[in-house]
This record gives C-alpha cells, sequence and structure tokens, in this order.
C-alpha cells in the first residue's frame, strides 16, 4: 500500500471535485448537467475521503466527507448526507474533537429532522464519550448521555436508556449533584425490580442511592434504605447492605476506624471500583470533619 | 576348712535362688513393693558379695593341690553373681518399659517420653490448624469468585436486554420495510400496465388515423 501515493491522488481528486462543483455552478452547467456533475462531485469527495482515511491523514478525510456531506445537503439527499456527517465526525475523531462534534452534531440535527431518534441517541452517546475521554467536560457529556436517555425513553428501548440513565447519575454524583443521582438511581432501581433479567442489578443500584443518600445526610439514607429494604426483600440479604448499616453506624459514633475497618472488610471480598471509593472517602470525610480534632 | 566352703557354697545357692526368684518378681510389682524389694535384692547380692570374699579367703588357705577345683567353682560363682547383678538391674529398666505398655501412657511414666508425646500432640496440632487455616482461605478465594462471576452475569444479563430490544426494533423496521417494498412493487406494476394500456391505445390510434388518410386518398 504506497500512501504517500495514495494520498497524492487523494488530493488530486478532491481539486478535480472543487472543480466539478464550481463548474456546475456557472449558468450552462446549472442549466443543463449541474446535478449530474454535482453527484459526481459527491461521489469523488468520497472516494478522496477514503484514500486520506487510508494514509491515515484523518482530518483532510474529515474535511473531504464534510464537503461531501454538505453537496448531498443541496441534493436534498438528506440521509446521504447524515452518513457523510457521520463519517466525518469518526474520522475527525481521531483528529481534532472539536470538528467531530461539530460534524456529529449535524448529523443529529438532520436524524432528529427525519424522526430517527435512535440512531440520533445514538450519536448523542459517541458524542458524550469524546466530551468523557478527549475533551474532558463532564458537564456536556452529562447533557449529551441526559439526551440521549430521553430519545432512548421515546422510542422505548428501556434498556439502552437505563443504560444513559446510569452514565448520567455516575457523573452527577461525582459533580456533587446529589439530588440529581438520587433520583435517578432510584428510578432506574424500581424500573429494573420487576424484571426477571435485570433484578440482580438492582441491589447496586439501591445500594449507589443509598451511599448517595448518605452523603447528603444520614437520616435520609436511614430511610432510604428502610424503604428499599421494604421495596425489594432481595436487598436485604445483600452484603451490600450489611456494609451500610455497619457504616451508619459508625457514623453515629463519629468513629472513623470502624467505618474503615468495614469497608476495608467489604474490599477483601469484592474489589471495591473508582466511584464508590470517591463516595466513601467524601463519607468517611465527613465522619472526620464531625469529629473536629479526632482522628 | 573345705567344710566351711561348703557351707558357704550352700549360703550362696540359697542366696541366689532367692535373688533370682526377687528379680523374676521385681518386673511384676509397682511402686512401694517394687521399692522394697528392689532393696531386699540389693541387699541380698551385698551378702553375696561378701560370700564370695569369704570363699576366696578360705580357697588361699586351701593346700595348693586342691586349691584349683574351689577356685574354678569360685569363679563360677563369680561368673554367676555378675549375670544375676545384671539381669537385676535390666529387671529395673525392664520393669518400667512393661508397665508403661501395660497401662499405656498412665502418669507413671518418665518425663523423657512425656516429652515426645507432648511433641507428637504439638506437631499433630498445628498440622490441623494449617489444615483449617488453608480451608478457610479456600474457601474465601470461592466466595470472592461467586461474587465475581455474579457481576459478570449482571453484566451480560444487562447486555442481552438491550440487545433484545434493539432485534426487536430491527424486525419492527424490517417488516415496515418489507411492506413498503410491497407497496412499492405495487406500484410499479400499475404503472407499467397503465404505460402499456396507453401505449397501446396510441397505437391503435395511429393505425387508425393512416388507415382513414388511405381510405380518404
Amino acid at each position: 500500500m504506497d500512501n504517500s501515493g495514495k494520498e497524492k491522488e487523494a488530493i488530486q481528486l478532491m481539486a478535480e471535485a472543487d472543480k466539478k462543483v464550481k463548474a456546475s455552478g456557472s449558468f450552462l452547467g446549472g442549466m443543463f448537467g449541474g446535478n449530474h456533475k454535482v453527484e459526481d462531485a459527491c461521489e469523488m469527495y468520497a472516494r478522496a475521503a477514503n484514500m486520506f482515511k487510508m494514509a491515515k491523514n484523518w482530518s483532510a478525510a474529515g474535511n473531504a466527507f464534510c464537503q461531501a456531506a454538505r453537496l448531498h445537503m443541496q441534493l436534498q439527499n438528506k440521509l446521504d448526507s447524515a452518513t457523510s456527517f457521520v463519517d466525518a465526525g469518526n474520522a475527525y475523531k481521531k483528529a481534532d474533537p472539536q470538528e467531530a462534534i461539530n460534524c456529529l452534531n449535524q448529523a443529529i440535527d438532520i436524524y432528529t429532522d427525519m424522526g430517527r431518534f435512535t440512531i440520533a441517541a445514538k450519536h448523542h452517546i459517541t458524542i458524550a464519550e469524546v466530551y468523557e475521554s478527549e475533551l474532558v467536560d463532564i458537564e456536556k457529556a452529562i447533557a449529551h448521555y441526559e439526551q440521549a436517555a430521553d430519545y432512548y425513553k421515546g422510542e422505548e428501548s428501556n434498556s439502552s436508556a437505563n443504560k444513559c440513565l446510569l452514565k448520567v447519575g455516575h457523573y452527577s454524583a461525582q459533580l456533587e449533584q446529589y439530588q440529581k443521582a438520587i433520583e435517578i438511581y432510584e428510578q432506574v432501581a424500581t424500573s429494573t425490580m420487576d424484571n426477571p433479567l435485570l433484578k440482580y442489578n438492582a441491589k447496586e443500584y439501591f445500594f449507589k442511592a443509598s451511599l448517595c443518600h448518605f452523603i447528603v445526610d444520614e437520616l435520609n439514607a436511614k430511610l432510604a434504605i428502610e424503604k428499599y429494604e421494604e421495596m425489594f426483600p432481595a436487598f436485604s440479604d445483600s452484603r451490600e447492605l450489611k456494609l451500610l448499616k455497619k457504616l451508619l453506624e459508625a457514623h453515629e459514633e463519629q468513629n472513623s476506624e470502624a467505618f474503615t475497618e468495614a469497608v476495608k472488610e467489604f474490599d477483601s471480598v469484592s474489589r471495591l471500583d473508582q466511584w464508590l471509593t470517591t463516595m466513601l472517602l467524601r463519607i468517611k470525610k465527613t465522619i472526620q470533619g464531625d469529629a473536629g480534632d479526632l482522628k | 576348712m573345705s567344710s566351711d566352703f561348703e557351707a558357704y557354697e550352700q549360703d550362696f545357692g540359697t542366696l541366689t535362688a532367692e535373688i533370682t526368684n526377687k528379680i523374676g518378681r521385681i518386673p511384676k510389682l509397682s511402686g512401694e513393693e517394687k521399692t522394697q524389694l528392689v532393696l531386699n535384692v540389693d541387699k541380698q547380692l551385698e551378702e553375696v558379695r561378701e560370700l564370695l570374699e569369704q570363699m576366696d579367703l578360705e580357697v588361699r588357705e586351701i593346700p595348693i593341690q586342691s586349691r584349683a577345683m574351689y577356685n574354678s567353682r569360685l569363679k563360677s560363682y563369680k561368673q554367676e553373681v555378675e549375670k544375676l547383678e545384671k539381669d537385676f538391674k535390666r529387671s529395673r529398666i525392664a520393669y518400667s518399659d512393661e508397665v508403661r505398655n501395660e497401662l499405656l501412657g498412665d502418669d507413671a511414666s518418665s518425663s523423657e517420653n512425656q516429652l515426645i508425646k507432648l511433641r507428637e500432640e504439638r506437631a499433630h496440632l498445628l498440622d490441623n490448624t494449617e489444615k483449617l487455616e488453608r480451608s478457610s482461605r479456600r474457601l474465601e478465594a470461592g466466595y470472592q469468585i461467586a461474587v465475581e462471576t455474579e457481576q459478570v452475569g449482571q453484566e451480560i444479563l444487562a447486555n442481552l436486554h438491550s440487545d433484545r430490544e434493539k432485534i426487536q426494533r430491527a424486525r419492527e423496521r424490517l417488516r415496515e420495510t418489507d411492506a413498503n417494498l410491497g407497496k412499492s412493487s405495487r406500484i410499479l406494476t400499475g404503472m407499467l400496465r397503465r404505460t402499456l394500456t396507453k401505449t397501446f391505445f396510441v397505437l391503435t390510434v395511429d393505425e387508425l388515423t393512416i388507415f382513414f388518410n388511405l381510405v380518404i386518398y
């Protein structure tokens, strides 16, 4: 594979396509074969973009796809345009995340216009992932996940909606938006409770909700745990509930050692992940904060 | 003089008989009786030794011709006494072994064997504790694996559920597309029919006009 050769070819194609587009702009061209020329140009742009991809020149590929997409819009080929925008977004993901997000947003607009909400939701998730990983803008990521969840709900895909909602809850709790996180976790937990496939997950969500309650206020946590036990009896057998009860006790007695011990015991059986450790650490800080100088 | 020697021999004989008898009895006895008997045998052995000394003196006084016979007898008596002493010692040691074997570890045993037993017991107990610890470690590991399996299972179930919804949606869309395709195929056949009828109509009209033209002219 002669990549540099491909790249030169690609640049040539782009130039040709540009010419065709300009030519079709003139009066005569528009009269007779305007559309035909523009379609050809579209195709050439697409081919050029593919060649750029082979040469790993992502930004040029993204650019070419964008041009193709705009031409498709001119030809009123909404579907083709949207797919080209998505291709552009994928290509830009590797080079310029911001541009990628722009292209994907445009694609989403077209899809929502056509009424294809599921695929729009999927792209919202992609954008949110980019915000999560490369641009590290958690708030925008949350916004996109929420949007995706709403679209999925609209299309009655509750599982996918729950997946997005969980991510929203995850990040809102990290950003200390506990009220929102609590609502989300409770909602997800109640909806998964009844489903026989998913009920084994429900206890995890209840646990997370209780932790968020705990950070806000201890009394809330107690009430919430009682409520959950009532709603979902299987929750009472879980180790997580036992851990919660121990934590509550430790918190009441302002005993951070008992707290640490209970956490360590739980950790020895099943490792605590990043989110849980952060939450538990916050709770522990409130204990130590209350205790003042006591260590 | 030799009669003295013979008297001594008789004494010697009775004493050794008694000693042998008592030595035979010692292993079977224990405690007070045993110590008494042991003291007895000790005393009797002392007496026997004194007898032997006196016999020695007597032999010296005997004229040299007959001395050889008495000498040899004396020697055999000395050997007998030594043998008795050995037996006596053995009986005291053997005593402790036999009794312990009979009673199988009663408190009446020497401290050395007690130590050995204690050491054995301790090794046994340590073994047991180690086995218990190993089993509890294995149980814990098993429990951890079970919990991990449960978590993996949860994820898989969630994935399956969302995949199920996707497949259902895809099926719906396929049915729609199928219906649409059916409609479009009907429309196309309709179009085809109409064009055919139109062309046919046009052709017939053409034919008629040509015919009329020919007829007129």
